[in-house]
């Protein structure tokens, strides 16, 4: 007897093939906009060659192009991963990342920073909105009480803070009407503030999150059983979930910050790579990364281009692609539960 | 050897197991039985590491809740079903403390080919563990205990949702185990099946051990049927094979 007719769980190709669709269309996303940068000039900037390129051109193309992409990419590739992995640890195919208050925390802090009267707080909108992800997150977990006895009651605890933080937004809101504009725009999401100080210090949070996300993804299959199961496989489930949603947190809150509220990846991205490759296993993990990161550099260059010179917000544009996968997916499922 | 020393187990303001003590020796199978309620699966979580106890409970001397190097497989009776995944994904997570999460060797590949084919699985591979019928579920499930190549494996009512056939084929799959040499403790409701299979059976009720022993003394007690309020009665066939039967309320046999 022989294993030859088992195949194996996870193909490395499939994980190349995301990759290599990620630098296509992260080169169409530098080279298409208001301004067209024929590709070879691209590639022969990037490889220190004369690119017959503007003073102009080059400058679109280093600081506005490049670090735009590259943020999609950061975004993109943090909301995707932490969607999987809320999905995995909440046992819930429907959880994204802005789960437990993280998005309407964001958004509390984002418009406490733009209605603030005494002064001009529009720079620090970014640390505004990471605080807000963050304590709301740190409130839920609270009020859930016992951290991960009942994965439900913090999902629950969620909705409840995430409520209560759009009610004072709202409020708020409602006394600033002059600062109405401002909150929407980013509450849609936005890659415009894109500057490679931006894209820095996303890079660092959404880079540690990622790789601690990337490490600990392999024992993440274990969840998928309960605690007994998972503990006799050699893990310690609880240890897991923590570790796994804290990461996830930090990824998404830095994602929020330097973007706005970009919903539907988180769903989209994973559902598609385990539905294309009819696997759940996290191993899919990096190629989640991966097709998280290409999907928004695409949607990005849709945002930019299709109603070009002006710029439709990013977040319209995966908000018309995923809620209606996202009813695809729900409908699904109810006929699997069937 | 494993070996309880009164065990207390407490869940909020609830007693759980009481004073239990017990000795299970290696390479043999018991058998926790007893009514609802008893403690039978509490006091396996406690033998897997799982539940906070008082007392101590060892497994070669080690205290079971400081050794997280024992290879202990666990069958449960209501097992977490992960959507979407495969029946072979869901075996090969039997070797994950083997291989590491996330990678598999060429030789767990085959064993778990082989393992499918020994439990009746092989091609249905690919098909969604969810999918599966009860009886199928649970082959799963051993399959998956046997790829990990347990010392000790606990069995939570391995065979309550199963047909007669089923369960036969459930319990002559564990036997496979024990001729490997792996210690099996399982919780079983049929007791006349117990007696089949197991070499020791212990008779729990309301949290404390009521008896415990070899598998035909045990079943020919006195204290068994007290165990289940005097509602069985014990037959003993021709073959010498004992057959343990409900009585009817108000009957008298």
């Amino acid at each position: 007897m022989s294993g030859e007719e088992l195949r194996s769980i996870w193909r490395w190709q499939i994980t190349l093939f995301a990759a290599l669709l990620l630098l296509v269309i992260a080169l169409l996303g530098i080279s298409f906009g208001p301004i067209h940068i024929p590709f070879t000039s691209i590639l022969r900037s990037f490889l220190g060659m004369d690119s017959h390129l503007s003073e102009q051109d080059r400058s679109v193309l280093f600081d506005i192009r490049l670090p735009r992409v590259i943020l999609a990419a950061l975004v993109g590739s943090a909301l995707a991963t932490s969607g999987a992995v809320y999905q995995t640890v909440f046992r819930n195919p429907l959880a994204d990342p802005y789960l437990l208050g993280a998005a309407a925390g964001a958004g509390l802090g984002a418009t406490i920073a733009i209605t603030n009267s005494h002064g001009n707080l529009y720079g620090l909108l970014p640390a505004f909105a990471f605080s807000g992800a963050i304590l709301a997150v740190v409130v839920s977990f609270f009020i859930s009480g016992k951290f991960f006895a009942e994965p439900n009651s913090l999902l629950l605890s969620g909705i409840a803070v995430g409520s209560f933080a759009t009610a004072v937004q709202t409020y708020l809101q409602q006394r600033h009407s002059a600062s109405l504009r401002p909150v929407y725009s980013w509450i849609l999401g936005e890659l415009t503030a894109a500057s490679w100080q931006v894209v820095t210090w996303s890079a660092i949070y959404i880079g540690v999150a990622l790789i601690i996300l990337l490490i600990v993804a392999k024992q993440l299959d274990g969840l998928m059983l309960t605690d007994e199961e998972a503990y006799s496989l050699g893990i310690n489930p609880n240890k897991i979930r923590v570790i796994a949603v804290i990461a996830a947190t930090l990824a998404t809150a830095t994602a929020v910050a330097a973007s706005g509220l970009i919903g539907f990846v988180g769903i989209v991205v994973p559902h598609l790579v385990r539905g294309l490759t009819h696997r759940v296993t996290n191993r899919a993990l990096p190629t989640i990364a991966i097709t998280g990161a290409a999907f928004l550099v695409l949607a990005d260059l849709g945002a930019r281009t299709l109603l070009s010179p002006a710029e439709l917000p990013i977040g319209i544009i995966t908000a018309f692609v995923g809620a209606p996968f996202f009813l695809f997916v729900l409908r699904r499922k109810r006929l699997i539960n069937q | 050897m494993i070996i309880l020393e009164n065990i207390n187990l407490t869940l909020g303001n609830r007693g759980i197991l009481f004073d239990v003590n017990a000795e299970i020796p290696d390479t043999t199978w018991t058998c926790l039985v007893g009514p609802n309620g008893a403690g039978k699966t509490s006091l396996l979580k406690v033998i897997l590491g799982t539940s906070p106890y008082s007392g101590s409970a060892t497994d070669n001397s080690i205290e079971i809740y400081r050794n997280h190097d024992r290879n202990v497989a666990f069958v449960p009776q209501h097992p977490q079903i992960p959507a979407g995944m495969s029946v072979a994904e869901y075996v090969m997570l039997g070797r994950a403390k083997k291989d590491g999460w996330g990678t598999e060797s060429k030789s767990s590949r085959n064993l778990v080919a082989d393992t499918l084919k020994l439990t009746g699985l092989f091609g249905m591979q690919s098909q969604m563990i969810s999918h599966l019928s009860g009886g199928e579920m649970q082959r799963a499930l051993i399959a998956r205990a046997l790829v990990q190549e347990p010392d000790l494996i606990l069995l939570d009512e391995p065979t309550s949702a199963l047909d007669l056939h089923h369960q036969i084929a459930v319990l002559n799959s564990i036997e496979i185990l024990k001729q490997r040499g792996v210690t099996i403790i399982s919780t079983m409701h049929d007791i006349t099946l117990a007696a089949m299979y197991a070499d020791h059976i212990i008779v729990m009720q309301n949290g404390r051990i009521l008896l415990s022993g070899a598998s035909a003394q045990v079943v020919h007690s006195p204290e068994l049927k007290s165990a289940f309020d005097n509602r069985i009665n014990v037959f003993t066939l021709d073959s010498g094979r004992p057959v343990v039967m409900p009585t009817k309320d108000g009957l008298v046999d």
